[in-house]
Formats: C-alpha cells, sequence, structure tokens
C-alpha cells in the first residue's frame, strides 16, 4: 500500500462484509500482522456500524468516505460522513459490572474501538460533515 | 464470501447452535430469530457452538445480552463453546467470561448443564 487510498461504500450493513474483506487483503499484503489487521478491520466495523446506525439511520442512499494510509509504525484511517455532530471520544466506556448485572445490551462498540485502536480523534468539519480518525501503532 | 448461517442440533434436551460464518450487524438478526424461535418453544438449555464462527462484533455480542436474562429466568442458560482465540478475545476483552459460561469444547458445555 503506498500512498492514501480511498474506499466509498453505501451506508448499508450489508457492505460490512466487504468492507472487511477488502481492508483484510490491503493489510494483509502491506505486511501488517493477522493480529492487528483484524483489529483494525473490527474498530472500522464498529465505527461504521455506528455510522449508519445512528448517523445515517439505516440510509442506505448516505455514504461513508474511508481514506487510509500505511506509515512505517503506524497506520490511520479517516472516516467521513454527513450527520449530526457526535463525539464518541468523550463517551465513557461502561461499567461492566452494572452493565453484566442488568444485562445491558449493546453500546460496546466504541470501547472495542478504544481498546483496539492507539488513538482517536474527531472533529466536525462543516455543518454536517463528521471526521472520524483511527490511529493503530504498528510496532 | 462467506456469510451466516446457524445449524440446530438436539442432545438430549440440550439445544446446540453451530454458528457459521461471520456475525455482525447484518447478519446478527438471524441469531436473534434463533433465539426467539427457541424461546418460543420453551427451549432453554442452549449452547452456542463458535467453532466455525470466523468473525464477531459487538452487533453479536448483544444478540446474547439480549437473552442471557430471559433464558436464566427460566432455569436454562446460553453455554458458549469451541471459540477460537481470535472470536474469544472478543468476549474476553469486555469481560464477559464473568457473565457466561464459555468452554472450550462442546462436550464440556453439555457436561456443564448435566
Amino acid at each position: 500500500m503506498n500512498g492514501l487510498k480511498e474506499i466509498v461504500i453505501h451506508s448499508s450493513t450489508k457492505n460490512l462484509a466487504i468492507l472487511r474483506d477488502y481492508l483484510e487483503k490491503e493489510l494483509v499484503i502491506d505486511g501488517i500482522s493477522q493480529t492487528i489487521t483484524n483489529q483494525i478491520i473490527l474498530a472500522v466495523d464498529e465505527a461504521c456500524t455506528n455510522i449508519i446506525k445512528h448517523a445515517h439511520k439505516y440510509d442506505n442512499s448516505k455514504i461513508i468516505t474511508l481514506k487510509y494510509e500505511k506509515y512505517p509504525e503506524q497506520f490511520k484511517i479517516n472516516i467521513q460522513y454527513e450527520g449530526n455532530t457526535f463525539d464518541p471520544t468523550i463517551v465513557n466506556n461502561p461499567d461492566m459490572v452494572e452493565y453484566f448485572s442488568k444485562y445491558k445490551v449493546g453500546g460496546l462498540g466504541i470501547p472495542l474501538i478504544k481498546k483496539f485502536m492507539s488513538k482517536i480523534e474527531y472533529t466536525h468539519i462543516n455543518p454536517n460533515i463528521n471526521s472520524l480518525t483511527l490511529f493503530k501503532d504498528l510496532y | 464470501m462467506e456469510e451466516f448461517s446457524i445449524r440446530e442440533i438436539s442432545k438430549n434436551n440440550i439445544f446446540v447452535l453451530h454458528l457459521d460464518g461471520y456475525l455482525d450487524a447484518h447478519t446478527s438478526t438471524e441469531l436473534e430469530k434463533a433465539f426467539d424461535k427457541l424461546i418460543n418453544e420453551k427451549k432453554y438449555k442452549i449452547i452456542v457452538n463458535f467453532e466455525k464462527l470466523s468473525y464477531i462484533s459487538s452487533a453479536g455480542l448483544g444478540v446474547f445480552m439480549a437473552f442471557i436474562e430471559t433464558v436464566r429466568n427460566n432455569k436454562g442458560d446460553i453455554k458458549l463453546c469451541a471459540m477460537s482465540d481470535k472470536i474469544f478475545n472478543i468476549f474476553d476483552m469486555l469481560g464477559f467470561p464473568v457473565l457466561f459460561d464459555i468452554a472450550k469444547e462442546e462436550s464440556t458445555a453439555i457436561s456443564n448443564f448435566n
């Protein structure tokens, strides 16, 4: 993988598998370990699932643009999408003791992203465009 | 590209769901339907075999959380088994072994019911 690459998907959960398969090929070909590849793929899946479900309300006419690049010691993927402001970086991880005791459902996507990614950045670019960037250290 | 399928096998009033493929936000509804069917049929001793499951996201984890309380309130359980390291790591990262009985082998999960 040399330089910045881009993939655009329609906002539909049926495209998650296509996206995962595509990214896996890209990451493995570029020499990223399977373990780190799996972590990146899961984080991207979780981020896109949240966008599809919450930002786009399953409207598959909307699109998600992913731009990614591998540096010597880091992988970076930026995800841009239309929608209201929502900053996942400030969402607190659930208290899992309470989570399990109350048999809660949902809300585990962001904790998984935070566990597997080295850094997450969010910005709101203009009135309606969000930018979420995931960074993964490769060492 | 593999998708997702479920095969149900009955073993002495224990119902084993064999998952195949990937469990994400798109396919998780199939697992929900499978659990709904079992619960509607009052089948509360459930084992989920992950041997052929290649991927799970939090949407998949959410299905187990959605049904575990009902099943346990009816004196049953959802026991999980035969996970690859990749799949187990996701459950383990979030602390799921605290709530769920996760066995290496299906035979162990069956024994744990008896």
